[in-house]
């Protein structure tokens, strides 16, 4: 059975629909890689799976069902939850991890704290407990001189070592889903690579499936199982990742695949040139 | 006592005329320019239509707003009608603070763009100089000023124009060291305009919005100063104003009550009215402030 | 560790700095002033004495050349001596010493009403943006930012003592009141009210405003979605993340505008009798007496100073992000 089976999800703004009739499923402990290009739809699909799009927007989740399956075995759909449900899921069941880990840590509590206050909220430990806990989550995300670094502030850590922080954050009560919303768009590239092995080597630890959102090809080429196309708030194509990428159906994922670029391409030229872009990037 | 800074944001874009339209639209800030346009009216034409003159004894005293036998705000220990008392001295008072906050505009606006502009040395130097005069509480020291240079009007718009420059030279200068940096400032020096012309064509217009709603708030803080000096009995004794009927009725606050309520009003709907332009004005010129 | 000792001197050092140019300033207004100095410091004996004065001009110096007598006017200052009061005849600093008390009781219980409401208020209305509470607070700050204080402080006078006849509208304690130190401070606690209130308010209702709109920004940030994905309750969200930053602005304006409340307090002060060292300046300005007047000057001059470095460090517990030693 999925974990988590979207389906029929619509979600508008006031008359703009951001997300039209979306359906896919994740099964448990797998990589979902949902791609496409910048408002297509893809984060507020996320949000919408945690309910957070609804707070402070105009955003209304119009129609569709959230089946989310509880480790007893029960589902639930989660859009008809209330607030004191929902808060029982997120950072427990399901937790999210967004693009900019600076700005998504909040800048005057330490980081140690900001660990152990997901670990305070659902497993209900004392404060020595949970900030021992995050100590391990630490070496877990593989984060060096931890005893040091616990008490450290947002602004005083790198940018790759705050993405390894807003993971165990994220993990540290044991999710059975993590959704990733760009988690590496805002880092360098040698360090995209380390934090996209960190996340998959935790997902083989740990069992959790993964939603990784994306618009990088190229990323969901490494670590997805399977793949979601999405264009103008609509879902284009789903499928295991090596039919998406070898035989792709529709003209945009054609497009999509083509666009990224290949090392080599342009050996024996002089000149650059325009690379081809196969299918439509309509 | 209150201070600009907290309520300028001086991230403001330009645009005059969208600007105006904008400002139009904005009920409130058109109802203040309404209201305000009516009592500088009446400042200047009401003590002759109403013809009462404000000195002179015109009923018996202590007579209460509803009471018949006196004018319609009553009358004070004196007998002295309070509402010629508000219009006479609304004079004074919109006088005293519309020339010393250009006093303090002028001079802020002198010292802060040469801050803002040249930087260095004239930067550190300027700042040091507002920092003094910034260190001490501003009432204080225009009592002192007031105390050193004596009682008279001209004296009095001095003292506050000298007390309130602080804040208009800060807020230039964050707006001069915001737009030198602009290309078009650039463009101007590259074609070898001098500092002057950069400074008072270039620079300065695109400056002007948050500039022009702190010149608005200024006027409010002048009023609120002046009457307060007058209140204290700091000033020339001879003129009326809002601040000094109320000074003078002070001890008989718990008897006539009337004496020293409206023309504090008086202050508080003039202020208000200046205050809803300044806030139009700032909402025209940056309207993602709106609702802030 | 060393760094923040440093950072400590540094600030410490700068703030005497400005100590000096402000009492500099005052002396230099002094001599610029129309009329004899030694007139002026002279106050009211000095008129038709001339003995007296020729005292005065020996005892301050007066015939030394400008420098020797700005230093020592300086040295005197840096001392702790500010010259003795013409109608006291006394010790200007102990006399303002002795008042200090009742206008940093005033000027701190009006600062703290006005942060703690102001700020619970912009919190509240923050958290229901288009509510009548909210508009209220915005049409609340313009008229309390257009409202003399000493006209609210006359305003309170009418209401409380002539109509409703509760809380009293004058001085600092009851003469008449026999009891012990307990009913005293109450009875203090009772007259501090009304002026605390009358000075407080009108700084609570921008302050409301103030921190309604940095707290609607702090509710955007990227963090505090964090928070919520976290399963973290919407009152722990708001309580715990947001308002901690949001209160930045509200803490660097408060800061900002002491001076601004020394002045208010001295209105304050002269309308409630109340016995603090604004009241002192006034009477003093009467009574032309010119040490105290300079004197006070630059005393609530270096009040303001060290509440600017208090709110510096203030600000620096608050923000961990500017506190030094930290790397960056």
């Amino acid at each position: 059975m999925a974990l988590l089976a979207l389906n029929d999800l619509t979600v508008t703004f006031d008359d703009l629909t951001a997300v039209d009739s979306v359906s896919f499923t994740i099964e448990p402990g797998e990589t979902l890689g949902v791609v496409g290009e910048s408002g297509s739809g893809k984060s507020v699909t996320a949000l919408s799976i945690m309910r957070l799009i609804e707070m402070g927007t105009r955003a209304k989740i119009k129609r569709g069902q959230a089946e989310f399956t509880m480790p007893d075995g029960s589902t639930i759909d989660l859009l008809t939850q209330n607030e004191a449900t929902m808060r029982g899921i997120r950072g427990n069941q399901i937790a999210m991890i967004f693009q900019e880990p600076l700005t998504s840590l909040n800048p005057v509590y330490p980081v140690g704290e900001q660990i152990a206050e997901s670990l305070r909220i659902h497993e209900r430990l004392s404060r020595k407990s949970a900030m021992a806990r995050a100590r391990q989550m630490f070496d877990l995300v593989r984060i060096p001189e931890a005893d040091k670094r616990i008490r450290q502030y947002p602004h005083e850590m790198s940018g790759g070592m705050r993405q390894r922080i807003m993971i165990a954050i994220a993990l540290c009560c044991g999710p059975r889903l993590l959704i990733a919303d760009e988690p590496t768009t805002a880092l360098d590239v040698t360090i995209q690579a380390q934090i996209l092995g960190l996340i998959k080597q935790l997902q083989v630890e740990t069992g959790t499936a993964v939603m990784l959102i994306t618009h990088d090809m190229g990323v969901i080429a490494e670590v997805a199982d399977r793949v979601v196309v999405m264009n103008q708030s609509k879902v284009v194509e789903q499928g295991p990742v090596e039919q998406i990428f070898h035989s792709a159906k529709e003209p945009y994922t054609q497009g999509l695949i083509s666009a990224v670029p290949r090392l080599g391409s342009m050996a024996g030229k002089d000149d650059p040139e325009a690379f081809h872009l196969a299918g439509t990037l309509q | 006592m209150t201070d600009l800074g907290i309520a300028i944001d001086s991230s403001m874009g330009t645009g005059s005329r969208g600007a105006f339209r904008m400002f139009l639209r904005n009920k409130a800030a058109v109802a203040g320019f309404v209201v305000f346009t009516f009592i500088v009216l009446v400042t200047i034409f009401g003590p002759p239509i109403y013809g009462v003159e404000a000195h002179k004894m015109a009923a018996g005293p202590f007579l209460g707003p509803g009471d018949d036998a006196g004018p319609l705000l009553g009358t004070d220990y004196l007998g002295r009608d309070i509402l010629a008392g508000v219009i006479t001295g609304g004079r004074t008072t919109l006088f005293v603070a519309a020339v010393a906050g250009a006093m303090a505009m002028g001079l802020g606006l002198v010292v802060g763009s040469l801050a803002g502009y040249f930087g260095g040395w004239i930067d550190a130097l300027l700042m040091r100089v507002t920092e003094i005069f910034q260190a001490m509480p501003s009432l204080l020291f225009s009592l002192v000023l007031i105390y050193l240079m004596g009682p008279g009007t001209w004296k009095e718009t001095l003292a506050i124009g000298l007390t309130l420059w602080a804040l208009p030279a800060r807020l230039t200068r964050a707006e001069f060291l915001r737009v030198r940096e602009m290309e078009f400032v650039k463009a101007s020096r590259a074609i070898g305009s001098s500092d002057l012309r950069i400074m008072t064509r270039t620079i300065l217009p695109n400056a002007m919005p948050p500039l022009l709603v702190a010149a608005t708030l200024l006027v409010v803080i002048a009023i609120l100063f002046h009457a307060g000096l007058a209140f204290l009995g700091m000033v020339d004794i001879n003129t009326i104003s809002w601040g000094s009927i109320m000074g003078k009725n002070r001890g008989y606050t718990l008897t006539a009550w009337w004496t020293v309520a409206f023309p504090g009003i008086a202050i508080v709907i003039t202020g208000l009215s200046i205050a809803l332009i300044g806030d139009g004005l700032q909402d025209a010129f940056n309207p993602k402030l709106r609702g802030r | 560790m060393i760094a923040l000792a440093r950072s400590i001197g540094i600030r410490l050092g700068q703030a005497i700095g400005l100590l000096l140019a402000v009492v500099v300033i005052v002396f230099l207004l002094i001599q610029i002033a129309p009329g004899d100095a030694a007139l002026y410091l002279a106050g009211e004996q000095g008129v038709g004495d001339a003995e007296f004065l020729a005292k005065i001009r020996a005892d301050y110096g007066l015939d030394q050349p400008l420098l020797v007598q700005l230093g020592t006017y300086v040295g005197n200052v840096a001392q702790l001596d500010l010259g003795e009061s013409t109608y006291f005849s006394q010790p200007v600093l102990g006399l303002i010493l002795e008042r200090l008390v009742a206008t940093a009781l005033l000027a701190g219980a009006a600062l703290l009403f006005s942060v703690t409401i102001g700020v619970a208020l912009g919190v509240f209305t923050a958290r229901r943006p288009e509510s009548p509470a909210s508009h209220g607070v915005t049409v609340l700050s313009l008229v309390g930012f257009a409202t003399p204080v000493f006209w609210l402080a006359l305003m309170f006078i009418v209401m409380f003592a002539a109509k409703w006849g509760i809380l009293p509208v004058g001085g600092i304690e009851d003469v008449r009141y026999e009891g012990g130190w307990f009913g005293e401070t109450v009875d203090t606690l009772q007259h501090l009210v009304l002026p605390a209130i009358s000075l407080g308010i009108i700084y609570l209702a921008i302050y409301s405003r103030l921190a309604r709109a940095s707290m609607l920004e702090v509710l955007e940030s990227d963090y505090i979605r964090t928070a919520r994905a976290k399963g973290a309750h919407e009152r722990v969200v708001v309580y715990k993340h947001a308002l901690r930053n949001g209160i930045i602005p509200v803490v660097t304006a408060a800061g900002l505008q002491i001076g601004n409340l020394l002045s208010g307090a001295l209105l304050v002060e002269f309308v409630f009798a109340w016995p603090g060292i604004g009241r002192l300046m006034i009477t003093s300005i009467f009574r032309r007496d010119s040490p105290m007047v300079v004197g006070i000057v630059i005393f609530s001059a270096a009040m303001v100073i060290i509440a600017n470095l208090l709110t510096d460090l203030v600000y620096r517990l608050i923000d961990p992000r500017i506190r030094v030693g930290g790397s960056r």
